[in-house]
């Protein structure tokens, strides 16, 4: 179907030469485009014609930008709500690097929190023995709550166990044996601290989410998940901290360390809850400010990466 | 040993770097100017550490670098460089479950090109270079290692640096690809400072007009891929029998004896020498030192 062009036609009643070079370069304004386009969608000839107008290359190139922009990851609906939140396109792409944010990852931790926290409330419930300890009374005395709390003991796993799924999530986030292309971010100018905190934050919160949940399932008095958050926040920090003293692996471990041996300590000398009660936070707390300082203080042995 | 200093583009003086009781770089001194560079070497000899170190990777035991007369150990200038710097490591890792297009836009951002528009602009540029342009959404794990190592070559092209370090580059990838990747790096616009370490004698007898020689974490020879063939002259000789004297004899696809020594062998007749040739007789009197 041919129909007559209504604008500046050439005298046959297609679109002039002029008209459709300067449509092709994208000179005309929006009405003549739209005239061009409606008359062209139908005409054969002028379709022959404009394709003499048109930069073949400038065509291919733009249309391997549009391939490779629907190439790029879009993300799930996380990405996009948080970047309806305002958190910048670019970062959340960093993310993706993460392994500690992987979907396996984030299973195996609720997994592993589920078989420590379901032990603690087969405990409770009296589903499974509690090994022939004492009542909660010896250990808690006026915290020992109403009748269905589990006995101290039960909760020593998911005691040792929760803060350090929270440091094994950071560490991954920040140790080069978990990222293959660590070498590339090194050798980039993408400022090396800032991507080692955008990783360990997202990475912390996604570890203690699950956490802080778990830490309310089981039966215990209302303050467990909150006394969580310190330590879990301490220890992070400890491994950052040291990371740009001892090198990032050395520093995980010394982190897991320095929470797992006085943890179990204190349960082999039937005091479990000694290492979230108050005590306990304010050496937390005192870890955590001084550890923030020095993280800032030595915050360029990142950029320069851990080749070294 | 200089290339030449007048036009450096990338110096390196003294450099030195220890690994526990090896000896990696023993005082390596190197300018870099404009154009292709080739460092031929054998396995060990300490290329992936100065790669590293001109890639500000890791820092030298002593010695120092600048590129564009920037001084790494400046924090401000580091990044500067960085900012210039394409690299490919010699064992580029890969996040396995990652689209191409998706590995190109992380690197893009770890090259600071945070605008999407813009990122997209580059990815496609650089995906139509290596030429994977139909490979955007598949998953790196489905590619193959020639694949690649295309896809590493393209990631070190994010944001057309001005200073190009490819560490072997052209290992996994098939005589075409080679010839592809020959092509890519002689029409590179800009003319950017290039470094790149092969194995392969024939990629930097074809595209480098200039050839460092690193031998035992020394440079043993700098010049023109001419001059180093041209130390072999009447080192080389052509035969029908085997030389049992000769440094290397092999026998060649004309099924003639090809031996490289110091004394000819009875009835052989001296032949043109290649870069190869060269090189092997470097490698041969460094091991002998």
């Amino acid at each position: 179907m041919t129909s007559s062009f209504p604008g500046p036609a050439g005298a046959d009643g297609h679109v002039g030469k002029d008209l459709l070079a300067g449509y092709a370069a994208g000179t005309v304004g929006p009405v003549v485009v739209w005239s061009v386009e409606t008359h062209v969608t139908g005409c054969a000839q002028c379709r022959s014609a404009m394709s003499e107008h048109v930069d073949g290359e400038r065509l291919a190139r733009n249309r391997s930008v549009l391939l490779a922009r629907a190439a790029l990851p879009e993300g799930g609906p996380v990405r996009r709500l948080l970047c309806r939140c305002g958190v910048p396109d670019h970062l959340l792409s960093l993310l993706a690097a993460t392994p500690s944010l992987r979907r396996s990852w984030l299973l195996s931790v609720l997994g592993v929190l589920t078989v420590v926290a379901g032990e603690a409330a087969a405990v409770a419930h009296g589903w499974i023995g509690n090994g022939g300890h004492a009542s909660p009374a010896r250990y808690l005395g006026p915290h020992a709550g109403p009748a269905g709390y589990l006995h101290p003991e039960a909760l020593v796993p998911f005691l040792v166990v929760a803060p350090l799924l929270v440091l094994a999530g950071v560490a991954a986030a920040f140790v080069p044996m978990f990222d293959p292309a660590s070498r590339l971010a090194v050798a980039a100018p993408f400022h090396g601290f800032t991507l080692l905190l955008v990783r360990s934050v997202s990475a912390l919160a996604a570890a203690l989410v699950p956490v802080v949940a778990a830490a309310f399932v089981v039966p215990w008095p209302g303050w467990l998940p909150v006394a969580l958050l310190l330590p879990s926040l301490a220890l992070c920090a400890f491994a950052l901290a040291t990371a740009t003293v001892l090198g990032p692996r050395a520093a995980a471990i010394a982190a897991g360390a320095l929470w797992a041996l006085p943890a179990l300590l204190l349960a082999e000398a039937d005091v479990p809850l000694v290492i979230v009660q108050r005590d306990a936070q304010f050496s937390c707390a005192a870890v955590l400010c001084v550890c923030a300082v020095l993280l800032f203080l030595r915050r360029d042995r990142f950029d320069w990466g851990w080749m070294r | 040993m200089t290339l030449n200093v007048c036009s450096a583009a990338v110096r390196a003086d003294g450099l030195s770097r220890r690994y526990g009781s090896t000896l990696a770089l023993d005082e390596v001194d190197l300018t870099l100017e404009r154009g292709i560079t080739g460092l031929l070497g054998p396995n060990g000899a300490g290329k992936t550490t100065l790669l590293s170190i001109l890639a500000t990777v890791s820092e030298p035991d002593a010695g120092r670098v600048s590129a564009f007369g920037l001084d790494p150990r400046d924090g401000a200038e580091r990044v500067e460089i960085r900012r210039r710097l394409g690299y490919l490591p010699q064992e580029l890792g890969y996040y396995r479950h990652f689209t191409v297009a998706g590995f190109l836009d992380y690197v893009a951002i770890l090259k600071e090109i945070t605008d999407r528009r813009r990122r997209a602009e580059e990815v496609a540029r650089v995906l139509a270079a290596v030429g994977l342009e139909r490979r955007a959404r598949t998953r790196i794990r489905a590619l193959s290692g020639g694949l690649r190592q295309r896809l590493g070559i393209a990631q070190a092209l994010l944001g057309q640096p001005d200073l190009l370090i490819l560490d072997e580059p052209t290992a996994g990838l098939d005589p075409e690809q080679r010839l592809r990747f020959r092509e890519l790096l002689s029409g590179l616009p800009g003319d950017p400072v290039i470094v790149l370490s092969t194995h392969q004698a024939d990629d930097i007898a074809a595209i480098c007009p200039k050839v460092v020689v690193l031998l035992q974490g020394r440079v043993r020879f700098a010049g023109t891929p001419a001059e180093l063939a041209a130390t072999a002259t009447a080192r080389v000789w052509a035969g029908d029998q085997r030389n049992a004297g000769a440094h290397l004899s092999w026998r060649g696809g004309d099924n003639r004896w090809r031996h490289i020594g110091d004394q000819p062998p009875p009835g052989a007749e001296p032949v043109t020498p290649t870069v190869e040739d060269g090189y092997l007789l470097l490698s041969q009197a460094a091991s002998e030192q």
